[in-house]
């Protein structure tokens, strides 16, 4: 009988956890879903009846719309997020792989020095206004395109999680190299990187995510519309259409103006996210993986 | 003395090749993190751009005593800030733990997956994503919230003029982006734990909800305790990108939604650079103080083991 009572706790514990699981799962995709019908609705539609969770009269009006009307806009938005993409990460991979790696040599004398000049940067910081000044004042990044770049081309971060790997390649390898006459960046480009591929992925991964993600450096740095990343420009549409519904703008004010239409900007933040729900599937994985190399302290 | 730096000199230049290395992300830390401190000065200073940081008048504590002066916002950002971020934390830790146990219990391979990874989505969006997405869940005329309450028979909400709801929708946002990521920590803990403590337990006719009470909560605390120190060791820095992307510059909500951060960009442009660089000079002394306490209690915990 109490093992009767057991089992059926048991399985209630186990219901339970599917129905909390399978509930926060469905909240967490519920926005994504109901941006995309949106997106795919016609606007009288979701003007008479709001937002719905399935497409309502669906079609492509909207994305029609958007690149008659402001496609090169949005084109050229698209290239400067792709170019700071690319170029950070990559960038951000040589930079921060080449001092993981030396970090990661035991021999290396003042390798601890170096970690603490890094680690210091976390916990103590000048604040963003002397940050803001010097980075416009003496390295010109006021609009430039590099101010979408460099500011966030090193993570210390991502070097730990970089450094735990490359920490776990056997000395002896190095050691058999060195032997043999390689200095260590030889060592580097042709032991170390090519056994961390998962390694250089996540990271890279996770390099990208931040640059295509990023909107904040363009709201500081950035006025001129030719160099507005894809966030940036989602955000400068939201941002007009939130200040008016606070009615507190003045209708003169806002009269100059147009709100977009509801689809319209719906259809703008799936361009937005675009690539990342395409690549999600295949991606998910590296993030879980680094994720996990980094809750695992070296 | 002479030979210190002798051996300094040797060691740089037998291992060049490695400290060379190093060089590129030494100069991004430079230009990017130390050559900034000298801009700290300004805080103590009347700045004008005519006489430059160091010629600028002197105040001494002045912007800081302005600060916490009745007049300016100083109080009340600060309180927003611990404030959204004390619930984002505590939340923050009972959501993802409760996923990552209830996960744990979930023996349907695909429903598990496919669950998993609708839960890790929203880490993938940017905060700019997210406005746009509670855009449509709360906007007067067409948000999914007004609807819900129609049908109930409520009154509409005008939710975009109302602040005293933002503070929640913040807080919540903030659990609902990083829940999923945060439970993956918890199941790397977890799956280090050892499988025979649970079949001894059960050998001892411990139920299910016994073993996760006392064998895996008790087990996941030195993990809890660690991100929590974490947290709180960043409890004064607001997260700018959430607040703006969220609330974008809203005039009515910002009251009770402005973060030191914010106000430090947005006093910036009203109150000048001495002002703003001073209050971002208080929260990073505060962050140091904190993270630093949170450093020394996780190693007393933790058999040594800081958090970083």
């Amino acid at each position: 009988m109490k093992e009767k009572n057991r089992l059926l706790g048991d399985k209630l514990v186990i219901g339970v956890a599917y129905g909390f699981i399978g509930v926060f799962a469905l909240i967490c995709l519920y926005p994504l879903v109901l941006t995309l019908s949106v997106s795919f609705s016609s606007e009288q539609a979701v003007a008479r009846n709001g937002y719905s969770i399935l497409p309502l009269s669906p079609s492509l009006d909207t994305y029609k719309y958007i690149f008659v009307n402001s496609g090169t806009k949005i084109l050229k938005s698209y290239g400067v997020t792709l170019f700071v993409t690319f170029v950070g990460t990559m960038g951000a991979l040589l930079i921060t792989s080449m001092i993981a790696f030396s970090l990661s040599i035991k021999k290396l004398k003042y390798r601890n020095v170096l970690a603490f000049i890094s680690n210091f940067t976390i916990i103590f910081s000048a604040g963003l206004i002397p940050w803001y000044m010097v980075s416009v004042n003496y390295y010109g990044l006021k609009n430039s395109i590099l101010a979408l770049i460099l500011p966030s081309i090193f993570s210390v971060w991502n070097m730990f999680l970089m450094r735990t790997y490359f920490a776990s390649i056997s000395s002896s390898l190095y050691e058999a190299a060195e032997m043999d006459g390689a200095n260590y960046f030889t060592i580097y480009v042709k032991i170390a990187l090519p056994l961390s591929k998962t390694a250089l992925l996540t990271v890279g991964l996770m390099y990208a995510l931040q640059y295509w993600n990023d909107w904040w450096h363009a709201l500081i740095f950035i006025n001129e519309r030719d160099l507005f990343p894809l966030q940036y420009y989602l955000y400068n549409i939201l941002s007009n259409v939130n200040a008016i519904s606070s009615g507190r703008i003045p209708s003169g004010a806002s009269g100059n103006i147009t709100l977009p239409a509801e689809t319209v900007k719906m259809a703008i933040t799936v361009i937005t996210i675009g690539p990342i729900i395409f690549l999600y599937p295949y991606i998910q994985k590296y993030f879980v993986h680094g994720i996990m190399a980094g809750a695992v302290k070296e | 003395m002479g030979s210190g730096v002798k051996g300094f000199l040797y060691e740089i230049k037998k291992n060049r090749i490695l400290y060379l290395m190093c060089v590129p992300a030494l100069i991004v830390l430079i230009m990017f993190s130390y050559i900034p401190f000298a801009g700290v000065w300004m805080a103590f200073t009347d700045f004008n751009v005519v006489d430059g940081i160091f010629g600028s008048k002197f105040v001494g504590l002045d912007n800081f005593k302005y600060f916490f002066s009745a007049n300016s916002m100083g109080w009340k950002v600060t309180y927003n800030t611990l404030y959204i971020n004390f619930f984002g934390l505590i939340l923050g830790i009972i959501i993802p733990v409760t996923i990552a146990i209830m996960i744990n219990e979930i023996r349907h391979k695909t429903y598990k997956k496919i669950a998993q990874s609708m839960m890790f989505f929203p880490y993938f969006i940017s905060w700019v994503v997210v406005g746009a997405i509670l855009y449509g869940i709360f906007s007067t005329d067409v948000g999914v919230a007004n609807h819900v309450l129609e049908f109930f028979g409520a009154e509409p909400i005008r939710w975009y003029s109302e602040p005293k709801y933002w503070k929640w929708i913040i807080i919540l946002s903030s659990v609902w982006k990083w829940s999923g990521y945060s439970s993956i920590i918890y199941m790397a803990a977890m799956s280090n734990f050892d499988g025979s403590l649970y079949e001894a337990a059960k050998v001892d006719g411990a139920n299910k909800l016994q073993r996760i009470l006392f064998l895996t909560v008790p087990m996941l605390k030195p993990t809890i305790i660690v991100l929590s120190l974490l947290s709180v060791g960043r409890i004064f820095y607001g997260d700018f990108g959430m607040i703006y992307g969220i609330v974008g510059n809203n005039p009515v909500l910002a009251e009770e939604v402005t973060v030191i951060d914010t106000y430090v960009y947005q006093s910036m442009r009203t109150l000048g650079f001495s002002y703003s660089t001073a209050i971002g000079l208080f929260q990073s002394l505060m962050g140091l103080i904190l993270i630093t306490a949170a450093n020394k209690s996780a190693k007393k915990i933790n058999d040594g083991e800081g958090l970083f």
